[in-house]
């Protein structure tokens, strides 16, 4: 089973990218394909019905967090 | 092993071809959703993006849009089969309405993703396909280079106007 790693390999090419981007609204997409990769690993490492529950959880979460993340950014240039 | 890699990337370009539709046809495109996604897009731009491409990337950042909707249906698929994506449906629609989203995409897409992932289910693939397929598709939206990514969708935009 080949998708396990090849979602923790973008996972981590994602992780690296955000860190390195300089540019503070740049670095969320980057976030998002790690959300993305983290919401997929969840389900595919947890073999349970519930493991949905948990991905759409996480994914809507860490969503609202970068939505707050690009607006506090974007009320702050703004100033 | 490689039978698996080259199934996961038909998935990949089956989901891409999905949520780029959904998202286009929901107007993702036209303007930032709020704030903080205008922002993004009005970074990629100065990078030398496309702000039309940059609208839909900020606002795929912002909410759960139909790439969301189409990675949680995958998995919902594959936890409990058509209900389960029906389930994942009804989540992606509370998380839009958490993120402040007015739109639909994210909802039309894992409905739609649903019944296409089921349906290639039956012919060969896995639901593993897909959700590997998703987040390959979404890293070469959001993960490889935001300026080139911005201009294709900027691109397809104008088509679809």
């Amino acid at each position: 089973m080949i998708a396990l790693p090849l979602v923790a390999v973008v996972a981590v090419v994602a992780a690296l990218r955000a860190t390195f981007e300089r540019n503070t609204a740049r670095k969320l997409p980057y976030v998002n394909v790690l959300n993305f990769a983290i919401a997929a690993s969840i389900v595919l490492l947890l073999d349970h019905p519930l493991s949905l529950v948990a991905a759409a959880a996480y994914f809507v979460g860490s969503t609202l967090e970068a939505n707050a993340i690009a607006s506090t950014y974007a009320g702050a240039r703004n100033q | 092993m490689l039978g698996e890699l080259l199934y996961i990337l038909a998935a990949a370009i089956i989901t891409w071809l999905l949520f780029v539709s959904v998202d286009i046809f929901f107007r993702l495109p036209e303007k930032g959703g709020v704030s903080g996604a205008s922002a993004v897009a009005r970074d990629i731009q100065a990078a030398g993006g496309d702000i039309a491409g940059g609208n839909m990337m900020g606002n795929i950042v912002c909410s759960p849009d139909a790439s969301a909707g189409t990675l949680l249906a995958a998995c919902g698929v594959y936890v409990a089969g058509i209900p389960g994506g029906l389930i994942a449906a009804a989540l992606v629609f509370i998380g839009n309405r958490i993120c402040h989203d007015p739109g639909y995409a994210g909802t039309t897409g894992a409905l739609l993703a649903t019944f296409v992932v089921y349906g290639f289910t039956q012919v060969g693939f896995t639901a593993t396909n897909f959700i590997a397929g998703t987040v390959i598709a979404i890293l070469s939206i959001q993960g490889i280079s935001h300026v080139h990514a911005s201009r294709l969708l900027a691109r397809l935009w104008r088509v679809r106007q």
